[in-house]
């Protein structure tokens, strides 16, 4: 019963940090204009917080590079759970058009796992929100998997 | 102990995350019109906590959860304390504990985010401790007493008495609401300086446990302002109304300021009104 | 009752003079740890028998008073002699004159008369003094067996070859004896006998060790409380000439202004404030800090200083309504938020201590200034808990300082790491300093409300009591900024210590619940000559017309809250330890993080000491620019 509450609580208060591997900001002007009153995500209840400890879904832009891969595990490490991952843009989904380059590891699903992907260079706002809404429906999944855990008492690697 | 009080004490407990609850959300919906937005639901707040209840146990320091309880637990008796109409000066002290304990689960954690925050919070005590206990005196100096019951029993809103005090309480109200210019420790969501200041290191339960105690602490402090009408319950509530929409527009257009202004403004005006107040009293 | 008496005020005396002579360490230690359980036993059994007063039997002819008056003269040409002999003409000077005026004063003015009134005797013990005998007996001895462990490693770190030992707890046993006397003595001149005495114990005791520093400053100690000597003969003088006795139960009665020079008593209160380390005489209880830790607990918190609060105390009747009563409330008030200030600027933990006594003291003389009853129930409560608490937070200093070698606040960071059970003893220290429901608390929401009708007074109180909390609560911060994770590891200390620590403070936890009790057993009754009872207890809770405070209910509350929030850190012990943020680039290590380059990078944390504005140099000439404007109000109003 308070499990119910629970998974309706966290699609309702989606808590997002937000993280720039490497990004041209572009695809970061756009998450930050979903804060604005133009796009105003705050109505689902999404708040940008600074801090991983904090946080629930995490929005990644830009490529990742080798110094900064540590950065980004430190931080996904920080999350508690349970926690969805976003990748935004063609960079943080493949390295975009700088994927040859020496230093880029081409996508942050090269580091962390990854559950969302919004494509697009940059990625609009409007499909910034969809993700993350697509987002939403992974916590259910997620909670659902968890109680499957319980119940069960098998170990199930998470996706 | 009476049926009356425990039904008090009940109403204490209970109001304090209610109305706390419901005030957040009211401050939320209000700060996103001012800045032509639309803004989360009313029972955004609720849904706050309840996730974080339901978030995976993190802990930097284990004392974290000492300090998170012991913060909520102060919070939750002084609103009782206030609602069974006890001494001013008491629910002031024990509301000081929640407040300390607060910092000390700051300091447990080496972050300098946590740190710089924990300073910033001893320095808001500071500032606010002195003038809400002459805001206490005030008060006691009309009533003849410091029992909220006096206050009650006064045949006249002690606003008319007491408008500079009423200005004074304002400031602390600004402080402890953690609204600009005064939020230096810890802000509101997109006001961040530190990360999230004193609260960057609690994380899950304990973080829902904080923001608990921050919406008894915001039930008492707008007890206190309703004090200074408590004639007329309508007059209370418009009171309150105003002085938190007031609140909240002067959050809105403000930017922070750093703790030698606040403690300086702070403490140049709230003394100097406070004894213009008093001595207004006296002469009359 | 007699022999307990005797035994509180002889007993030391006997024992300090056999730990001197013994040579072997293993008799000293048993005698200092019976001569204190006797001493604690002989103050617990005394409770039943107060109040009380008599005289002893006279030996060889001598009453109290004749018996004094040798040792006095040994005592005041001792004072004369170390001045000489560190060549202090500030110490010499009045030593001189006290002796001048003693031997006036005995030889011309009371010529072999009594000193006391008729019916009077010369031992006198009421409730205050009840309660000043259980603090110096009780938490004296306390101190005392702690100091055991701490001497043995004192002397083991600074490789004396020679100990010191007998000498120190010659003096440290002495000084109980000296108190115990002081509190019971009816007859001024035996009080001021044991005043003088206390003052010698200070100076041997705080140039202890003999380093260049030590006994600069135990001269400064010295000449200070020489002059508040000097202060207090010369009262006495004024006094006889007034009443034709010094008896202080008289000079108590005597109704204000019939008789009773107002100038007499504030220079009795003059003699107070040295004795307390009131600004501006402050100097000489900082720098008695380089004393080996028991002797800061015994003297310069708990006992010693609390001398000069129990005379004002004492003469608070006298003073009641007068002007000279305000002036000391307003001196009072202003010493503890000057204190305060200065502690907040402060770095050394011995010093914020001291700065922290200094400021509590400033309290209960403004309590004993505002001459009311809820401000004397407000000032005894003060006296009481003070005396437990800061005893308890100088030993763990002490304690702390033996282990980590520096008593620097900012070397403390982090102490639950490497001693969880002393920091976690500290930090309950400082908690039961500045929350409710312990009693210090309670006192100063008495104090407060007491004061509220003065505006200068509450408005200096309510800035100190702000003050207050900031360094309290940042030395307790510091000391568990400590990213823990991992089993606690109790740390090794010998057992006599953890006994000291744990009985204090479970004793002011006890307290703390026993307060209605208390008010009801030793307060009221305490007062009731000269005061109506301030408040009702109904159920533990104290009442009055204007003020209510839930003591009982809220200490129950208190238990339950801590119980629920350790059962919550036990819970918390199964979760995920994470390190502190540090903007992602944190490594295992907690406190690291790597910087430019692939170097890692310590993040350092400092507290803020705000020494601009709170820094002791230049606050202090400012502090003592005003305190010396006040005492001369104080002074010049009793003219």
């Amino acid at each position: 019963m308070f499990n119910k509450i629970l998974t309706k609580a966290r699609s309702l208060s989606p808590w997002v940090l937000h993280f720039d591997c490497g990004s041209c900001n572009g695809c970061d002007i756009e998450v930050l204009a979903c804060l604005t009153p133009v796009y105003d995500v705050e109505r689902f209840g999404m708040i940008n917080v600074g801090n991983p400890m904090h946080a629930d879904i995490f929005l990644v832009t830009g490529t990742v590079n080798h110094r900064n891969k540590k950065v980004l595990r430190n931080l996904y490490d920080q999350i508690p759970d349970p926690k969805v991952v976003v990748a935004i843009g063609s960079c943080g989904l493949t390295g975009g058009i700088f994927r040859e380059a020496y230093n880029v590891v081409g996508g942050v699903d090269k580091v962390i796992p990854v559950d969302v992907y919004v494509p697009g260079c940059p990625a609009k706002p409007e499909a910034i929100i969809d993700g993350v809404v697509l987002g939403l429906e992974k916590f259910k999944e997620k909670a659902k998997m968890a109680a499957c855990m319980r119940t069960s008492n098998s170990v199930e690697e998470k996706p | 102990m009476t049926t009356n009080q425990g039904m008090l004490i009940l109403a204490g407990l209970v109001a304090g995350p209610l109305l706390g609850g419901l005030i957040a959300g009211l401050d939320r919906i209000l700060t996103a019109r001012f800045q032509s937005r639309i803004g989360p639901p009313l029972f955004q707040p609720f849904y706050d906590v309840i996730k974080l209840f339901g978030k995976e146990k993190v802990v930097v320091n284990v004392w974290q959860a000492f300090c998170a309880n012991a913060y909520l637990t102060a919070a939750s008796i002084s609103v009782v304390l206030f609602f069974l109409r006890s001494d001013l000066l008491l629910i002031l002290f024990i509301q000081a504990v929640g407040a300390v304990f607060l910092v000390v689960g700051a300091f447990s954690s080496t972050s300098p985010y946590s740190q710089a925050g924990a300073h910033r919070e001893l320095l808001q005590i500071l500032c606010y401790e002195p003038l809400l206990i002459f805001v206490i005196v005030g008060i006691y100096l009309q009533t003849g007493s410091f029992k909220i019951e006096s206050v009650y029993a006064w045949n006249h809103p002690l606003l008319l008495k007491l408008p500079f005090m009423f200005v004074v309480l304002s400031f602390v109200l600004t402080i402890k609401l953690r609204k600009s210019p005064f939020d230096l420790s810890t802000s509101h969501h997109a006001h961040q300086e530190l990360v999230k200041g004193l609260l960057t290191d609690y994380s899950g339960s304990f973080l829902a446990l904080t923001e608990i105690a921050h919406w008894y602490e915001t039930v008492l402090v707008l007890g206190f302002c309703s004090l200074f009408w408590a004639t007329n319950p309508a007059g209370a509530i418009l009171l309150v109304g105003l002085t938190y929409f007031l609140e909240i527009w002067i959050d809105n257009v403000s930017a922070r300021m750093n703790w030698r202004w606040m403690i300086g403004y702070g403490w140049a005006m709230g003394m100097s009104l406070s004894l213009v107040n008093l001595v207004w009293l006296y002469a009359r | 009752m007699k022999e307990l008496t005797g035994i509180l005020i002889l007993l030391p005396f006997l024992a300090a003079l056999s730990c001197f002579l013994i040579k072997s360490s293993r008799i000293r230690s048993f005698i200092v740890l019976a001569t204190g359980c006797i001493l604690i036993i002989s103050s617990l059994l005394l409770i039943p028998h107060v109040p009380f007063a008599f005289t002893p039997q006279t030996v060889f002819g001598l009453g109290v008073h004749g018996l004094i008056q040798a040792p006095e003269f040994i005592l005041m040409f001792a004072i004369l002699y170390f001045g000489c002999k560190h060549r202090s003409l500030l110490v010499i000077v009045p030593a001189a004159l006290q002796i001048i005026f003693v031997a006036w004063f005995e030889g011309f003015m009371i010529h072999g008369q009594k000193t006391l009134w008729p019916a009077a005797q010369a031992l006198y013990c009421d409730n205050l003094s009840l309660i000043m005998v259980m603090i110096i007996s009780i938490i004296g001895s306390i101190i005392c067996f702690q100091a055991l462990p701490y001497m043995k490693n004192h002397e083991e770190h600074l490789h004396l070859s020679i100990t010191r030992q007998p000498r120190f707890f010659f003096v440290m046993l002495f000084f109980l004896g000296a108190m115990n006397g002081l509190v019971l003595s009816n007859d001024m001149i035996v009080i001021h006998f044991f005043f003088e005495a206390t003052t010698l114990c200070s100076f041997l005791l705080i140039g202890h060790d003999g380093t260049e520093k030590a006994v600069r400053n135990s001269v400064r100690a010295l000449w200070m409380n020489s002059l508040g000597g000097l202060a207090f003969i010369v009262a006495l003088m004024m006094i006889y000439r007034n009443l034709g006795s010094i008896d202080m139960q008289q000079i108590i009665r005597t109704p204000p202004g019939a008789g009773l020079s107002f100038l007499a008593l504030a220079l009795l209160c003059l003699a107070s404030f040295t004795k307390s380390a009131q600004f501006p005489m402050q100097s000489w209880l900082i720098g008695a800090m380089v004393a080996p830790t028991p002797v800061s607990a015994l003297l310069h918190s708990s006992t010693m200083v609390k001398v000069g609060v129990y005379l004002v105390l004492r003469l608070a009747p006298a003073m009641q309504g007068s002007f000279l009563s305000q002036c000391i409330a307003l001196f009072g008030a202003f010493t503890f938020l000057s204190a305060a200030a200065l502690a907040v600027g402060q770095s050394n933990g011995k010093k914020v201590l001291a700065y922290s006594t200094i400021s509590n003291l400033g309290l209960i003389f403004a309590c004993a200034g505002l001459n009311t009853p809820e401000s004397i129930t407000a000032a005894i409560l003060l006296i009481i808990f003070h005396a437990v608490t800061k005893a308890l937070l100088f030993l763990c200093v002490g304690t702390i300082e033996q282990h980590i070698e520096s008593r620097d606040i900012e070397d403390m960071r982090g102490l639950y790491a490497k001693m969880p059970l002393t920091a976690l003893i500290t930090v309950m220290g400082v908690v039961m300093m500045i929350m409710p429901p312990f009693g210090l608390l309670l006192g100063k929401w008495m104090a407060m409300e007491a004061a509220a009708r003065n505006i200068f007074v509450i408005v200096l109180t309510a800035i100190g009591s702000a003050l207050t909390a900031m360094y309290w609560a940042r030395w307790a911060g510091t000391l568990m900024s400590d990213p823990f994770a991992g089993k606690f590891k109790l740390e090794k200390q010998p057992v006599v210590t953890w006994a000291a620590l744990l009985s204090l403070c479970a004793g002011a936890g006890i307290l703390s619940i026993s307060v209605p009790w208390l008010y009801a057993g030793l307060f009221t009754p305490s007062m009731s000559l000269n005061y109506v009872p301030p408040y009702s207890l109904n159920n533990g809770i104290l009442e009055n017309t204007y003020g209510v405070f839930a003591a009982l209910p809220l200490c129950l509350i208190a238990v339950l809250g801590f119980l629920q929030s350790i059962w919550a850190v036990r819970g918390a012990t199964k979760a995920r330890v994470c390190s502190p943020y540090l903007s992602g680039i944190q490594t295992a290590e907690p406190r690291v993080f790597v910087g430019p380059m692939h170097q890692l990078v310590k993040a350092e944390a400092g507290n803020y000491y705000l020494s601009n504005i709170f820094g002791e140099r230049k606050l202090t000439i400012w502090i003592n620019l005003a305190a010396g404007v006040l005492l001369t109000l104080i002074v010049g109003g009793a003219l």
